[in-house]
């Protein structure tokens, strides 16, 4: 029976892997999103520096800077998706199949650190500003 | 008499579910199959479900057990968290009643990918085809297929694509091209190489976790799709 991609979101009671796999799908969605995202704000740039510097301002200061912790949000994003994408590429060429779950929590801690190292520089950046 | 609550998914021939429960008296059964089957002699005789060998060999009773899907003759009360056990039909399976579910589908799938021994001799060989222990290993582990369903039910891409051919038929298929004595793996590779075959596949790894028998259908498919690489460099170099 079709369950449709909703079904993918019934991880509650399943494995790592289900999980892995659905949040896998969702990030991929979310990159997406945020890239054509990206390209419209960017695309400002034939409108003139005074168009886009104007709406880079606007959703970075102010009373919409809470921009930035959506911010943080799409890096924990692209660094599971990374993590998780690099576990499953090497999967594809047959190296650790057989430990996908200790392979998934491994390339997981790592996104973790980066994330980690991530934040402490964003935090640099946010107080030097 | 302390007592567990199966709570059971079920649903009529119309289509309509509704979940109903059960008191069944602990030391009266050991696995969930002989709670089912005291709920249909004691409780209800109306409850429907699918259970032959009662010892994990026919596959028939494969059902959603606390979330996963199980064999209902091999999980233990024991072995499961609490007194409150939620039972429900195979997911991606349709419903015929209660928790037998229609498997036409999935035998169809299975159909396929050819499980069967071919041999471009027509079978009509002079001599015995020997195989060593190492040749019967390298299959062994994938012969194990009870054709139980869990597998399909556990696969999240099962779900949303169900003409996706599924981990048990693409082991089927490599159980068959890793046998010494079959020649059909030209057949094979091209049906598994299709758009609902390989893949679809997107390594989440859950049919292996789920196999009663220790199948590994991921390491499968891995195989097929490295022996569709391999065969793809023959094709491409026999055209130079």
């Amino acid at each position: 029976m079709n369950e449709g991609p909703l079904g993918w979101a019934k991880f509650y009671r399943k494995g790592v892997g289900y999980f892995a796999f659905a949040m896998h799908r969702l990030s991929g969605l979310v990159i997406v999103f945020y890239l054509y995202l990206h390209l419209f704000v960017l695309s400002h740039l034939l409108s003139g520096a005074a168009t886009y510097n104007s709406l880079v301002t606007s959703i970075t200061y102010g009373p919409y800077d809470s921009f930035l912790v959506l911010d943080v949000l799409l890096a924990l994003v692209i660094f599971y998706h990374g993590a998780n994408g690099t576990r499953l590429a090497l999967n594809e060429m047959g190296i650790g199949l057989k430990n996908h779950k200790v392979m998934f929590y491994f390339f997981e801690s790592i996104a973790v650190v980066i994330l980690g190292v991530f934040l402490y520089y964003a935090y640099m950046f946010i107080g030097a500003a | 008499m302390e007592e567990m609550v199966f709570e059971i998914k079920r649903t009529d021939e119309n289509g309509n579910m509704k979940t109903q429960s059960y008191n069944v008296p602990k030391d009266k059964v050991s696995t969930v199959l002989e709670a089912l089957l005291y709920i249909k002699e004691n409780l209800d005789h109306s409850l429907s479900f699918r259970y032959s060998c009662r010892m994990e060999i026919c596959g028939s009773c494969a059902m959603e057990i606390n979330g996963k899907p199980h064999m209902a003759c091999s999980t233990t009360t024991d072995s499961l968290k609490g007194q409150k056990v939620t039972v429900a039909p195979l997911k991606h399976f349709k419903v015929i009643r209660d928790l037998a579910v229609d498997i036409d589908g999935f035998l169809e799938k299975y159909r396929a990918v050819k499980p069967y021994v071919i041999r471009d001799d027509d079978g009509k060989y002079d001599s015995e085809i020997l195989q060593t222990p190492e040749q019967f290993h390298e299959y062994l582990d994938y012969s194990l297929c009870i054709k139980c369903g869990i597998c399909m039910a556990a696969c999240p891409i099962e779900g949303s694509d169900p003409n996706y051919l599924g981990p048990a038929p693409l082991a089927a298929a490599w159980r068959y091209i890793a046998d010494n004595r079959d020649q059909g793996k030209k057949y094979r590779l091209e049906i598994v190489s299709g758009e609902e075959g390989t893949s679809r596949c997107h390594f989440a790894g859950e049919c292996t976790e789920a196999c009663p028998k220790g199948v590994d259908p991921s390491f499968a498919i891995q195989k097929l799709r490295s022996s569709m690489v391999g065969l793809e460099f023959q094709r491409l170099f026999r055209r130079r």
